[in-house]
């Protein structure tokens, strides 16, 4: 398909698509490009953000009800599916993984996308931090990406605030590294823990002496943890 | 983080977010929220489209049943909610119309698109609702007249090249460029900085 790389013709049909006179064999041809080729789903999502104004300019209809009985009768079997893995997990907090996902994917920054992220809140469930990172893989400088959300205590003079990854399954926390600012920042880590963090559960973090626990686990509370999401 | 003047649609933007969110969590009454607050604006969508109520009540069911079971792939999308969701509802609407026995016939489209003429108060006016899409209707209202009502019949209502050819009873090849210049100088004047 090497037609399919020429940026004109990739313009061309994606605008087609998305305002649908692409048709027939050609719709379809196209749909299974799309599916194994992200920069075209991405011309695709500029187009449709163009003119998506102009679909819902058709005006507002309000369906029958029958519809919404049809659909509420469809989706009622599937409903607790899956819902062990977010045990545990404040809704509010899950609720701002997704939509900060959504803006990580729409900020225009020339750095791989995010590849995970975990909301650390505090005992009352509230956010207060935001780790992130992308793919560990073929990465040469592997980072994560720590933003505060939240004002939160200040950090008592005479300590550190140590950041945790929690594996999955019973393996002991590992240290990730110290955290000797509460503002934004970005923590480099090592790459022997790079490897593990896809296999993280959660992220948690604690009060220790400056120079971080002496005993390589945590010692001092736990102020605030949160569970890891794949958003990639 | 999005840039706009106008701070409505950015917070219908994060209430639908928000309420996708909880829906991946399983959570039926965000689900039943969310169709409240979006099934009139996407039957709209539908019915533009598919011009009969029967095949528009199927497709926004099962449109409703795939934002359910995807919604948790929403996170990844780059898109706004409502566009995600518009374009799920375009596209299943589009599927349905390739199907060779469900073609809309002739009469069909003519009747629905006789509501609306080029220079008539219609779509163009209601596009005031945000500052993307007043832009979106500055840029529309640049193109030429064949240009605009060319890609309005297919766009808005969802006619192929050679429908929207039979209905402005010009050839296929016009329409076509006309279509296609008229989607590239969109393109440039929605850029930043364009006219």
């Amino acid at each position: 398909m090497a037609s399919h790389k020429n940026p004109q013709l990739r313009e061309k049909l994606a605008s087609e698509y998305v305002i649908g006179t692409l048709r027939g064999r050609a719709r379809a041809r196209f749909q299974a490009l799309l599916r194994y080729d992200p920069g075209l789903r991405q011309i695709v999502a500029e187009w449709e953000a163009r003119l998506t104004p102009l679909a819902v300019a058709a005006g507002e209809i309000a369906p029958p009800t029958r519809v919404w009985r049809a659909v509420a009768q469809r989706i009622a079997g599937g409903a607790t599916k899956g819902l062990a893995f977010w045990r545990g997990l404040a809704v509010t907090s899950t609720a701002f993984v997704l939509i900060l996902a959504a803006f990580i994917g729409l900020a225009p920054r020339p750095e791989p996308p995010m590849a995970m992220v975990a909301v650390m809140s505090d005992d009352k469930g509230e956010p207060a931090l935001v780790v992130s990172w992308p793919p560990m893989k073929a990465m040469r400088d592997p980072y994560v990406r720590i933003k505060v959300v939240q004002e939160h205590p200040v950090m008592a003079p005479g300590t550190t605030w140590e950041m945790w990854m929690l594996p999955r399954g019973k393996a002991a926390p590992v240290s990730m590294g110290l955290i000797t600012i509460d503002a934004d920042q970005t923590m480099r880590i090592k790459p022997t823990l790079a490897e593990r963090m896809e296999g993280a559960y959660g992220m948690a973090m604690s009060v220790e002496p400056e120079g971080g626990s002496p005993t390589g686990a945590p010692t001092g509370p736990v102020i605030f943890k949160g569970q890891c999401v794949k958003i990639l | 983080m999005t840039s706009t003047n106008n701070s409505s649609p950015d917070a219908l933007a994060i209430r639908l977010a928000e309420l996708l969110a909880q829906c991946a969590l399983r959570n039926q009454r965000a689900f039943a929220l969310l169709y409240e607050l979006t099934s009139a604006k996407l039957f709209g969508v539908a019915l533009r489209i598919l011009r009969r109520r029967d095949w528009a009540e199927e497709v926004l069911q099962e449109c409703y049943v795939s934002v359910w079971n995807h919604a948790g792939d929403y996170a990844i999308q780059k898109s706004a909610p409502l566009t995600w969701m518009t374009s799920i509802v375009r596209n299943r609407s589009l599927d349905w119309l390739r199907r060779p026995q469900q073609e809309a016939t002739g009469e069909e489209y003519d009747i629905a698109v006789e509501a609306w003429q080029d220079d008539a108060p219609g779509p163009l006016e209601r596009l005031a609702a945000s500052s993307e899409a007043a832009a979106l209707e500055r840029c529309l209202q640049q193109l030429d007249g064949k240009q605009r009502q060319s890609i309005m019949l297919a766009f808005f209502h969802g006619l192929s090249h050679s429908e929207v050819a039979g209905h402005m009873k010009q050839p296929l090849g016009t329409v076509k460029t006309w279509v296609r210049r008229g989607l590239e100088r969109l393109k440039g004047c929605l850029q930043p900085g364009g006219a």
